[in-house]
């Protein structure tokens, strides 16, 4: 039996230009993040209960390496790094991941972080648990072993409520930083760390994936007539449009395709977004 | 533990433990292991030099006998062609400024460069000589023979699982701090008196923007010092550039600090706000603040460089020169490093690490300019910050100067004389102290 | 040349923003304030360039360890004997310089 942690090798503490916003990533503070080490120890203590073996896989560049020695250390038994650029949307790297996992690895478990630093959305890993066929419970604040095979979580709702779930294997779970502290490796195995080795594996990238956007998304300026009249007050009035009528709200009921499909005319008709059929 | 040889019983980890991967740590380590002993380098931070901080420029001859033409893959910032030295009152300056092209060829007089950056490569200079290094681990406390409080030091007791660390040797380069020499015994008092605190800002600013101010061109750079700008507090100030940031940093002597109603920001805004000083500073975005304690007492408050089984170096032994128109550390602390490196790796050949077999680490520091320049300056920082040089003289010599080139038409120049001894007269400088303070500069400076 | 853009002189939290700190579970700084009630000058509170020391209204010190620069200003400017202890935190922990 195997438990697999994925993690991804990002920038933790990119500048943010405080007056531009613009973020730029200096290489100086790449590792993984709190989530990432959260799941490599709850896949240790998983394992543990289990009596399995644990590896880790991680979406990253060569210098994730040196990140996996310091896993290995802890008691991960085997690394796997899928060669990947960091700016790879979710799907193509539960694309790269996925056949690392089942082919490869053959795991019963994995356990992700909840999002990557890197302004993740949380994503892979219900990507992971669709291209895995395996039970999902994603961004767990609690997590315990169920039986021989399964998984055992809390996961948050609205209002500070929580929801029990239980996923058994082969199942996908993901969790917050705050559910367990990674373990620090012994002296012995820290000294010893330098010499373990890390399996490289090509990842897939998606060759239709763009640059991620470096800006926030702005509604497109809007021509806007000036305003007539001879007196300020008059002009006023009309740019605030204070005695004009106004579209009232309205609520509608429909199934979620079409809900979907009228909030996006809506938005259109706003100028939100672009009409169907031009381009971008 | 795969590539280190699991001891027999009694058998120590390594033949030496180098505790702290600063550059004196690096130095001992990297000597050790091209004299082919098994030595670990034992570090703190996450990476070397996470920890480290300093007043910004490395002078790098030292490294010459160690990593011949280190100039071509050191990771420098810029090359300091130019150096001020600047007298400040609130409202004025007098600046010496000196300029050299000579220093930015090689082989280069001093450079500046971000510690994490510098720190890191020269400890990788270890690590390829085959020094093990191990981060994320700090140490707890020494390990003496048989367990006695009184015994030899055999190793070092770390913070991680089953962390302790046997050697013949432990050289001690953890710092200003030294919890090590201090456990060993070394240091007999600790007085506040004898420290400063170094602060400083990392300023972000374009490079053409750096180059225009400073009036530098390429990778070259600036370092300025400065005095009479930390108001009622002893100490002084600093700028320098790197490539593409500014530092601006002071340095404050804590008994005065803590006595004070000013804290150690506000002192650096003080700095920042002056006019002579503001131009080269004002609107970048601050990227990093960092706050360092300084030995600046320097030979005086020195500690016992050796004890039985464990050497220490760099700002562990205070090894900090602070001395007015020089401030200089990283190159003593590399001296020293690589002095006790050496010590250590022909007294485990020997294998006699007792404090009698590792007594030619000080015959050797003697003999190099570690504690030459330390013991011929013991009087410099003494002198630098009294109260004389701190608070008077920037005011003798502002008012001097002032008086110098302000144009009293229609009445006739003054004589230098009259204006020197009007100035002394109205900032409270006696003759008497003024020539007793000369004289002793001229000893130790001349 | 490029403009340089001006920014907004530093608040004290902005200026302790610019520091990356890996906070350790565990407190290195540990004061004694029942010591620190019989101290006069209480010079850790305005040397300590982080500001983790803050008088409290009944006598005492509050301490914070988070923001620490590890520089050891104030247990070298403390002169009430104990008050401060003060180690190293956890290895790979508390401040990380990346441009110092």
């Amino acid at each position: 039996m195997l438990v697999a942690a994925c993690v991804k090798w990002a920038d933790l503490r990119p500048e943010v230009d405080p007056v531009h916003g613009t973020v730029r990533s200096t290489g100086r503070s790449d590792g993984f993040s709190e989530a990432d080490r959260a799941a490599v120890e709850v896949a240790l203590g998983l394992a543990e209960g289990w009596g399995a073996r644990v590896a880790v896989v991680c979406a990253g560049p060569p210098a994730a390496e040196a990140g996996l020695r310091e896993l290995q250390a802890v008691g991960v038994d085997r690394a796997v790094r899928v060669d990947l650029a960091p700016d790879q949307p979710s799907e193509a790297v539960a694309a790269s991941l996925a056949p690392v996992l089942s082919a490869l690895l053959a795991a019963d478990v994995v356990v992700c972080g909840d999002y990557s630093a890197d302004r993740g959305s949380g994503s892979v890993p219900a990507y992971l648990a669709h291209l895995l066929g395996a039970e999902q419970a994603l961004g767990l604040v609690g997590v315990a072993a169920h039986g021989d095979d399964g998984v055992a979580g809390v996961r948050r709702l609205d209002g500070g409520r929580r929801e029990d779930v239980v996923a058994g294997a082969p199942a996908v779970v993901s969790v917050e930083g705050s559910v367990a502290t990674l373990r620090r490796a012994s002296l012995a195995a820290t000294l010893g760390a330098g010499a373990a080795a890390v399996e490289v594996v090509p990842g897939r990238p998606d060759p239709r994936a763009e640059a991620p956007r470096t800006e926030p998304w702005r509604p497109r300026a809007r021509h806007v007539a000036p305003p007539e009249g001879d007196d300020a007050l008059d002009r006023v009035v009309q740019l605030t449009g204070a005695f004009v009528e106004r579209t009232p709200p309205r609520t509608v009921e429909l199934e979620p395709a079409e809900a979907a499909q009228a909030v996006l005319d809506q938005l259109r008709a706003w100028g939100y977004l672009e009409p169907p059929g031009r381009p971008d | 533990m795969s590539n280190v040889a699991t001891p027999a019983f009694g058998a120590p980890d390594f033949d030496a433990v180098v505790v702290g991967a600063g550059p004196a740590g690096s130095a001992a380590a990297l000597e050790l292991a091209r004299a082919g002993r098994r030595v670990c380098l034992v570090e703190r931070g996450p990476y070397p030099g996470a920890k480290n901080m300093y007043g910004g420029v490395v002078y790098g001859r030292i490294l010459d006998t160690l990593l011949p033409n280190w100039w071509e893959e050191a990771p420098v910032q810029r090359w300091v062609t130019r150096r001020q030295t600047m007298i400040l009152t609130e409202t004025a300056a007098t600046t010496l400024d000196v300029r050299n092209e000579a220093w930015g060829r090689p082989p280069y007089n001093g450079a500046t460069a971000y510690r994490p950056d510098f720190d890191a490569w020269l400890a990788q200079k270890a690590v390829d000589a085959g020094a093990v290094l191990v981060c994320s681990t700090t140490v707890t406390g020494l390990l003496r023979e048989d367990g006695r409080p009184d015994g030899k030091v055999v190793g070092v007791r770390t913070d991680r699982p089953d962390g302790d660390l046997t050697a013949k040797v432990v050289v001690a380069c953890d710092g200003v701090n030294s919890f090590l020499a201090k456990e060993a015994g070394l240091y007999p008092t600790v007085d506040p008196a004898n420290y400063t605190v170094g602060v400083k800002e990392t300023i972000a600013l374009p490079r053409d923007v750096i180059d225009e101010r400073f009036g530098v061109r390429g990778d070259h750079g600036v370092d300025i010092e400065i005095l009479g700008c930390t108001g009622d507090v002893p100490g002084g100030g600093f700028v320098y550039t790197n490539l593409d940031t500014v530092a601006v940093g002071l340095v404050l002597s804590l008994p005065e600090l803590s006595r004070g109603d000013q804290r150690p920001e506000q002192l650096l805004a003080r700095l920042k706000a002056h006019p002579a000083v503001a131009p080269l500073v004002e609107g970048g975005d601050v990227k990093e603040y960092s706050a360092h304690v300084i030995p600046e007492a320097g030979f005086d408050m020195m500690p016992e460089l050796v004890g039985d089984g464990i050497l220490v170096a760099g700002d562990a032994a205070a090894m900090c020169l602070a001395a007015g128109i020089w401030l200089e550390g990283v190159n003593f602390a590399i001296g020293a490093g690589a002095a006790a490196g050496r010590t250590a790796a022909r007294a485990v050949q020997r294998d006699d690490t007792s404090a009698a077999g590792l007594a030619g680490y000080r015959a050797r520091l003697e003999s190099s300019f570690v504690l030459a320049d330390h013991r011929r300056l013991r009087d410099a920082p003494h002198l630098v910050m009294g109260e004389l040089a701190q608070q008077k003289m920037p005011r003798v010599v502002n008012g001097v100067v002032e008086e110098l080139f302000t144009v009293t038409n229609p009445d006739p120049k003054p004589r230098l004389r009259t204006i020197l001894r009007r100035q002394m007269k109205r900032h409270g400088v006696k003759w008497r102290d003024a020539v007793k303070d000369g004289l002793r500069a001229a000893r130790t400076f001349g | 040349m490029a403009e340089p853009t001006h920014y907004p002189e530093l608040s004290f939290e902005s200026r302790m923003g610019s520091v990356e700190f890996r906070v350790a579970e565990q407190a290195h700084i540990v004061v004694d304030d029942r010591i620190c009630a019989d101290c006069s000058t209480r010079g850790c509170v305005v040397a300590c360039p982080a500001n983790l020391f803050v008088p409290t209204a009944a006598g005492g010190i509050l301490f914070n360890y988070e923001q620490c620069f590890e520089c050891g200003t104030c247990y070298l400017v403390c002169n009430e004997e104990g008050a401060i202890s003060w180690s190293y935190p956890e290895g790979g922990h508390g401040v990380v310089f990346h441009r110092s």
